[in-house]
């Protein structure tokens, strides 16, 4: 059991808990991810490292509501108990000095990506964000982001998001005005994900996606996770969840995503009638 | 005696003397061997077929008192008992069992439990028929043998009782130091419970939520009722073993940041959890998964209740399970218990070369699983969603013996065929998850990225470190996996105090 000790809204559609967990907060590092089960009946959901507290003994896990499981996390309350926490799981993010590193990043990838930043510039890197959001109203941790980066950018509208004009427009004119800029780093939705892969590919621009594929063990344990990347089956969970972007079989990585998608609305609509009696 | 418990000193004296003991002798005489060769062997009450298909309970319904005495009967007493050279752990057959024909069945349980710390579960899973059974003299005599394995389960379901157990060790009681064992299924759990006994302060670390190892998250309710495995693990969490389970070594904390704080010696214990895929075409299409992934979501997940639990499982009408073990005859059952209308194995030997225990064959048989053997997939067919629709499979022949003295499967050149399915369960195998062992500088690893162990000692290359079960024998049995924990946790304490 993990006691939560704040739990707030960030957005309308996320939320954020910091729970106690003083072996996970020691052992942290950017670009890793836990695995939560929320109640006795739960399952297992990963979430990355938002942040954490080796002295408090804290750490930071930032959600987007969902289906069953993360609308589970955000009805908790400080004082609650969280059933169990796991980790930290996965690959810390490849650190390194790159000059500058572009960090993209949309939705809870917002979270991620900030002990990522940390960790880039105290590796004496030149940080930029690119944040996306629909509007203001679903953008967070912007004041933090902007503390530790040397450049912070947004991206609004999402009607022209799915073409991937204005990102694309965006990181050619970084990309032609940084010729230090030799690496991005990706957080969030798998379109995000994949969009980003695609104008840095065509731009010759290194690119690491935090892949989130379908987990259950998160140790290696299954395969649930497998994902192809240059041609090789890799398990998220132990091999990544950070890949070359360029490489990632996307086809296969959508279409291995939805494999539950059926029994996710029949989850979420029988909890939710529990939750309305 | 076999070559594994040749470990076991003094055996032979031991079960010698037991056997002179007055009231087995009286036992002896009392019931001629010819009235014992009488009897046929009792079957294994048992759910009905057609109604076990349907649900998760488990199939065997147990002995009664009477049917467990009347079994015990039929062992001989022999003075040289092939029954336990057999047995992985030298467990002495004949006094439990002439101790149940006694009606002393908390004598014969405290003797199951001098060398077996979970006979509930080993008198449930072990493959008797090749180990304690196999050797039974009564096969000498054309009869079937003693059923063994019925008995030991008999024995602990009967009696609940607390494990008095006094473990011996060379030089009087411990001084308490700590000693993390890493991984809490069999191995891990019969190690710690030792070290328990011999009066040190033990930790077992497990990664997952639940502890167990393959006994809680691989094999299903209808084989190990959960009722029966807590209480063996409450009653080890008794002997004041502290299991903190979420915690993944290698992850949570190093093997060095443990000995920072103050573990003076390792158990590691962590399984064969890495799930082998084929490399064959179609592989990641949706609908086909591992056997650990599946047998996770429905055993340590409960994914058959959902969704009053949160974990989904596929459910289909036609599943195909690729493999012969156990592992696949665990899955093959678990689909047709979750509604599947055909549920068929496929397998690259014959039936003869099938490692899975016998009796869950059988089971599996009577409860309508199709087996099509020497044939393994070539490749999986998607339709255009990417969900598996078929499987495109090929016969093979057997030719020459390979390494495992097993004759080799060879394809028959334009024998495939294709069969329709909308979930495929790789179930060929498992290896050492190297998660830790990987990390551990020094750690001496074998061909399969096994841990290279002393047979005897299970000291590995580095003081201090030692392991066994799965992660050195690769996919080996629960039985085995607790002998090596027994007998690390022995030299362990030989190790800390120099005796
Ligand atoms: C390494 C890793 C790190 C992660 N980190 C985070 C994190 O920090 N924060 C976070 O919020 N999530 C994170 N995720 C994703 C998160 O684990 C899943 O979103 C979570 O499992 C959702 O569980 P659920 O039960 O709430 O929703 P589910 O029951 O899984 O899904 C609910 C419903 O949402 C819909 N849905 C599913 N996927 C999508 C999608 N991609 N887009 C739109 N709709 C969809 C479906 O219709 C479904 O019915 C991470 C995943 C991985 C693998
Ligand atoms: C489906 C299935 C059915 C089987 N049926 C039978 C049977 O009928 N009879 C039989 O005798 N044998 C059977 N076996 C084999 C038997 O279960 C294994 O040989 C036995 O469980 C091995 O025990 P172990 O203690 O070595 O490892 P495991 O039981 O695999 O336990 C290892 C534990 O270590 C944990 N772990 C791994 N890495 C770490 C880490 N870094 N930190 C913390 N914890 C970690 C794992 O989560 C796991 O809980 C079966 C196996 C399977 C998979
Ligand atoms: S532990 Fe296994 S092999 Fe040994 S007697 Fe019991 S059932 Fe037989
Ligand atoms: S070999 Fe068979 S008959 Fe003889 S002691 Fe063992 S179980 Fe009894
Ligand atoms: S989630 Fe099971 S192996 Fe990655």
């Amino acid at each position: 059991m993990n006691r939560v000790v704040l739990a707030e809204r960030l957005v309308p559609n996320i939320f954020r808990l910091v729970v106690e967990a003083p072996e996970i907060a020691r052992a942290a590092r950017p670009g890793q991810f836990v695995i939560v089960i929320p109640d006795e009946k739960g399952e297992r959901v990963p979430i990355n490292l938002a942040d954490w507290d080796g002295d408090r003994g804290t750490i930071d896990l930032i959600f987007l509501n969902l289906g069953v499981s993360t609308r589970k996390l955000a009805r908790f309350k400080a004082g609650n108990s969280i059933q169990a926490v796991v980790g930290p799981l996965g690959r810390p993010a490849e650190i390194g000095n790159f000059g500058q590193v572009l960090l993209v990043g949309g939705c809870y990838g917002l979270a991620g990506l900030y002990p990522l930043a940390k960790e880039f510039k105290q590796a004496g890197n030149k940080v930029t964000f690119l944040v996306e959001g629909r509007d203001e109203a679903f953008i967070f941790w912007e004041d933090r982001e902007k503390k530790i980066s040397d450049n912070y950018q947004k991206v609004l509208r999402a009607d022209c998001f799915a073409s991937g004009d204005d990102l694309g427009k965006i990181i050619g004119q970084l990309k032609n005005s940084s010729p230090d800029l030799s690496r991005v780093v990706v957080m969030g939705c798998s379109y995000l994900l994949f969009i980003v892969s695609k104008i840095t590919r065509e731009l010759n621009l290194k690119t690491m996606v935090n892949l989130n594929p379908i987990m259950v063990d998160g140790t290696g344990m299954c395969g649930a996770c497998r994902v192809t990347v240059n041609g090789q089956t890799y398990f998220a969970c132990v091999d990544g969840p950070e890949f070359d972007g360029h490489g990632v079989d996307w086809t296969e990585y959508f279409n291995r995503r939805k494999a539950f998608l059926r029994q996710e609305e029949q989850a979420l609509s029988s909890y939710l009638n529990k939750t309305l009696d | 005696m076999s070559k594994d418990n040749i470990l076991e000193p003094g055996l032979k004296e031991k079960l010698s003397r037991q056997r002179e003991q007055e009231w087995r002798k009286a036992l002896r005489r009392d019931v001629s061997a010819r009235k014992r060769l009488e009897s046929r062997r009792h079957k294994m009450p048992e759910q009905p077929a057609a109604q076990r298909a349907a649900n998760f309970l488990e199939v065997n319904q147990g002995y009664s008192l009477e049917m467990a005495r009347e079994e015990a009967q039929r062992c001989l007493d022999c003075g040289d008992p092939g029954c336990v050279s057999g047995c992985p752990v030298a467990i002495d057959i004949p006094t439990f069992i002439k101790y149940i024909e006694s009606g002393e069945i908390a004598l014969a349980l405290a003797t199951l439990r001098e060398t077996n710390g979970l006979p509930a579960i080993c008198g449930r899973v072990c493959p008797q028929e090749v180990q304690c059974e196999k050797n039974c003299n009564l096969i000498k005599a054309g009869k079937e043998p003693v059923a063994i394995g019925h008995l030991e389960r008999f024995a602990a379901d009967y009696v609940r009782s607390n494990d008095q157990t006094v473990i011996e060790s060379a030089c009087g009681q411990a001084q308490g130091e700590k000693i993390a064992v890493v991984g809490s299924g069999p191995a891990g759990l019969t190690a710690a419970a030792d070290l328990a006994r011999l009066g040190y302060q033990v930790t077992v670390f497990e990664g997952l939520h639940l502890p167990g190892g393959v006994l809680t998250y691989g094999i299903p309710e209808f084989r190990l009722p959960r009722s029966i495995l807590n209480q063996e693990i409450d009653f080890i969490r008794s002997l004041g073993v502290e299991i903190k389970t979420n915690f993944l070594v290698g992850r949570t904390a190093t093997l060095t940041d443990l000995s920072q704080a103050g573990y003076r010696a390792f158990f590691i214990g962590t399984g064969a959890g890495l799930p082998s895929f084929m490399n064959v075409p179609g592989e990641n299409l949706l609908g086909v998964c591992s056997a650990n992934e599946y047998l996770t979501r429905v055993n340590l997940m409960k994914a058959f209740k959902f969704p009053e639990y949160d974990t989904p499982v596929p459910v289909v009408k036609k599943a195909a399970v690729i493999g012969g073990g156990n592992v696949a005859m665990d899955a093959v059952r678990t689909a047709l218990r979750l509604g599947a209308k055909e549920a068929v194995v496929y397998y690259r030997r014959s039936r003869v070369e099938m490692p899975a225990r016998v009796e869950e064959v059988k089971h599996a048989e009577e409860e309508g699983i199709r087996f099509n053997f020497l044939t393994a997939p070539v490749r999986y067919v998607g339709d255009d969603r990417g969900r598996l629709k078929g499987l495109v499979l090929q016969r093979l022949t057997l030719g020459e013996p390979d390494a495992s003295g097993r004759r080799r499967p060879v394809p028959v050149p334009g024998s495939e065929f294709e069969v329709e399915a909308e979930l495929a369960v790789v179930a060929i195998g498992q290896s050492p998850n190297p998660l830790l062992i990987r990390q551990v500088e020094g750690l001496k690893l074998g061909r399969w990225g096994n841990i290279e162990a002393d047979p005897v000692t299970m000291a590995t290359s580095l003081e201090g470190i030692y392991a066994g079960g799965d992660a050195v024998r690769g996919g080996a049995t629960v039985i085995l996996a607790m002998g090596d924990g027994r007998r690390a946790a022995r030299a362990i304490d030989q190790l800390l105090r120099k005796c």
